[in-house]
C-alpha cells in the first residue's frame, strides 16, 4: 500500500511573527472565520456607503485558481475585488499587498494577514524564489490572487504601465487572468486621504478571462502577458 | 468519592506538598542554571537553551497548576483550551486543517465533550465518543468528494479521540470535590516521568527502545522512568486514596505503572506521528520545548487510563449534583 498523502501546513515551524509575513501562510479555522467576517462587513459597507455594483460577474471562472488584475487608485480596490467574489474563490482569495506598508509592524501585519488575507510583495526587492512560491501555490493550493500590476496606487487617475511580475505567475500555464476595471475608487478613497469618503459611488466591471499557455516563461513572455492584460483592463474603462 | 478534608484549597496535605515541591524544583533548577552560567562550565548555546526551557516552565506551571487550584470550572476551562491548542497543532501538522467542515466538526466535538464535563453529565460525556465517530464519518459525505475520504475521516476520528474524548477526562475529574491532589499528581508525575526517562537513559545507556520512532530513547531510560514514577505515584496515591478500596499496595503500584507506561506511550504516539510526517516539533509556541503537544503528549493517554482506574474503585463526583447546567 502506498503512503497516505499527508501534507503539513506550508508554514509549519515558523514563529508567529514570521508566519504572518510568509508567502506560505495557510489559513486555519480562525483565519477563515476572521476573513469571512471582515469580507462580509466590507461588503455591507461598500453596498451602503458606495452603492457598490459588480458588472460581468459571469466572466469569473467557476472555481479557482485564477488571477484578478485591476487598475489601482485606492486602498478600497483590494477590498472591493475580494468583496465581489463568492464561495471557494472568496475563501481562497489573497490580495498582493505592499510589504513596506501592510507588513510594516506586528499589528498591521496581523490585520493584513487575518482580515484581508494579504500576501506581502516587497517592492523593488522581490526575489525570484518568492515569485516561484506564489506561482506554485496558485496551482497547487488552487488560490485566487488579487493583483494590481501597476505596482502602486495612481495619484492622478491615469493607469500606469503594467509590471511584468504578473507574467511570472501565469506565463506558460492555463490559469485564467481576469481583467477588472474599478470606477470611482479614486474619489471614494484618494491616495492623499487617510480615510475613505462615503457616498462616492464605486463600480466594478469584470471582463472575459485571458489564458497564456503559449507565453514563454522568460522576460519577453512575461512582458507580453503584462502588455496584453494592460490592454484588456484599459478596454473595460468607460 | 476521593477523600476531601474540610478547610479550603490547601486542606489536603498532598495539594500543599505538590505545590511546594514544584516551586522548590523550579527555584533549585534556576539556581543550578545560574551557577552553571556563572562558572562558565557550559557552552553559551547550551546555557541559552537551559534558560529558555526554565523560563518556559516558569510561564507554563502557573498556567497548568493555577486553574486546578482555582476550581472546577477553571480546570475544565483550562483543559478545553489545552485540547483546542493541541488539536490546532495536530491539524496543521497533518494537513487536516484544510478540511474545514471536518475540522470545525472536531472543534465542536471538543467543545461539546468539555461542556459535558462542565455540566457533570456523565451519560453525554461517554456518549460523545461513538456519536462523534459517526458524525465525523458522515460529515463530509454531502461534499460529494470521495477522494481522500478514508484519510480525512481517520485523521479526524483520531484527533477527537486524543484531544477531545481523551484529554477531557482530565477536566471531568474536577467534578469530584477532592480532585485537586489527584490532578496535580498526574500533571507533575508525567513531567517527572519524562525527566526520569531522560536521566536514567543518559546515566545507564544501552539498547535503544524503538530507534526508528524515537532515536534517543533507551530501554534503560524507559524502565528507570517506570521505577521512579511508579514509586512516587504509589506513595502519593496512598496518601490521596487513604480509606478507599484503591488504597491497596497492588492497585497503587498498578496505578503508578499505568501513569508511567501510558505517559511514555503518549510520548511515543506523538513521536510516531512526527516521524510519519517527517517533522521535528509540532509547533514553536513554547521556546525550548517546541509545540504545546510536544509538552503535553504524555497526558493524552494518562488522563483516560487513570480516570477509569480511579472510577472503577472510587468513582468521580458520585455524591455531588449531576447535570448542573442542563438538569431539571
Amino acid at each position: 500500500m502506498d503512503d497516505w498523502n499527508l501534507r503539513p501546513a506550508r508554514d509549519l515551524g515558523l514563529s508567529p511573527a514570521d508566519r504572518l509575513k510568509s508567502l506560505s501562510r495557510e489559513q486555519g479555522l480562525v483565519g477563515l472565520a476572521l476573513n469571512a467576517a471582515w469580507r462580509r462587513s466590507v461588503r455591507g459597507y461598500l453596498a451602503a456607503a458606495h452603492r457598490f455594483r459588480v458588472m460581468g460577474r459571469e466572466n469569473l471562472p467557476a472555481e479557482p485558481p485564477f488571477v484578478l488584475v485591476a487598475n489601482h487608485a485606492s486602498h478600497l480596490d483590494a477590498l472591493a475585488l475580494a468583496a465581489a467574489l463568492r464561495g471557494p474563490a472568496a475563501r481562497r482569495a489573497h490580495a498582493m499587498a505592499a510589504g513596506d506598508l501592510f507588513f510594516a509592524g506586528p499589528a498591521v501585519s496581523a490585520f493584513a494577514a487575518y482580515a484581508i488575507n494579504a500576501l506581502p510583495v516587497w517592492r523593488g526587492r522581490s526575489r525570484r524564489g518568492d515569485l516561484d512560491t506564489m506561482r506554485a501555490r496558485l496551482v497547487e493550493d488552487r488560490l485566487a490572487y488579487i493583483l494590481f500590476p501597476e505596482g502602486t496606487r495612481s495619484r492622478d487617475g491615469a493607469m500606469a504601465p503594467f509590471q511584468p511580475g504578473l507574467g511570472m505567475l501565469v506565463a506558460g500555464t492555463d490559469i485564467p487572468v481576469v481583467p477588472c476595471w474599478l470606477e470611482g475608487a479614486r474619489d471614494a478613497w484618494p491616495a492623499q486621504s487617510a480615510t475613505p469618503r462615503p457616498f462616492c459611488p464605486l463600480s466594478l466591471t469584470i471582463g472575459p478571462p485571458h489564458r497564456f499557455p503559449d507565453a514563454a516563461n522568460d522576460k519577453a513572455g512575461w512582458q507580453s502577458v503584462a502588455t496584453t492584460m494592460q490592454a484588456a483592463v484599459r478596454r473595460l474603462a468607460p | 468519592m476521593i477523600p476531601n478534608p474540610e478547610g479550603g484549597v490547601f486542606a489536603h496535605p498532598v495539594t500543599t506538598g505538590i505545590i511546594v515541591a514544584t516551586l522548590a524544583v523550579l527555584a533549585v533548577s534556576g539556581l543550578a542554571i545560574l551557577w552553571l552560567s556563572k562558572s562558565g562550565r557550559a557552552k553559551p548555546e547550551f546555557r541559552r537553551e537551559l534558560w529558555l526551557r526554565w523560563a518556559s516552565w516558569c510561564v507554563l506551571l502557573p498556567l497548568m497548576l493555577g486553574p486546578v487550584l482555582l476550581g472546577r470550572a477553571w480546570t475544565i476551562g483550562a483543559v478545553t483550551v489545552l485540547s483546542l491548542l493541541c488539536y490546532r497543532e495536530y491539524a496543521r501538522a497533518t494537513g487536516l486543517f484544510r478540511e474545514r467542515v471536518l475540522s470545525a466538526t472536531v472543534v465542536i466535538g471538543i467543545l461539546a465533550v468539555n461542556f459535558a464535563a462542565l455540566d457533570h453529565w456523565y451519560g453525554f460525556f461517554v456518549a460523545l465518543w461513538p456519536l462523534m465517530a459517526c458524525l465525523l464519518a458522515v460529515a463530509t459525505i454531502p461534499l460529494d468528494r470521495p477522494a481522500g475520504y478514508i484519510q480525512r475521516v481517520a485523521l479526524a476520528i483520531l484527533a477527537f479521540m486524543l484531544f477531545g474524548a481523551g484529554l477531557s477526562h482530565l477536566g471531568y475529574m474536577a467534578n469530584d470535590p477532592g480532585y485537586r491532589p489527584l490532578v496535580l499528581l498526574l500533571l507533575t508525575a508525567v513531567a517527572l516521568n519524562d525527566v526520569a526517562a531522560f536521566t536514567s537513559g543518559k546515566l545507564i545507556g544501552g539498547a535503544k527502545l524503538v530507534p526508528a520512532t524515537s532515536p534517543n530513547k533507551t530501554v534503560s531510560g524507559s524502565l528507570g522512568a517506570v521505577i521512579v514514577t511508579t514509586t512516587l505515584v504509589a506513595f502519593v496515591g496512598g496518601a490521596i486514596f487513604r480509606g478507599t478500596p484503591l488504597a491497596n499496595p497492588v492497585w497503587l503500584v498498578a496505578m503508578g505503572a499505568l501513569v508511567s507506561i501510558a505517559g511514555q506511550m503518549g510520548d511515543l504516539l506523538l513521536s510516531s506521528i512526527k516521524r510519519d510526517l517527517g517533522i521535528k516539533d509540532m509547533g514553536t509556541v513554547l521556546p525550548g520545548h517546541g509545540g504545546v503537544l510536544d509538552r503535553f503528549n504524555s497526558l493524552l493517554l494518562v488522563a483516560p487510563a487513570i480516570f477509569h482506574l480511579v472510577g472503577y474503585f472510587v468513582g468521580f463526583g458520585l455524591a455531588v449534583p449531576a447535570r448542573v447546567i442542563t438538569g431539571p
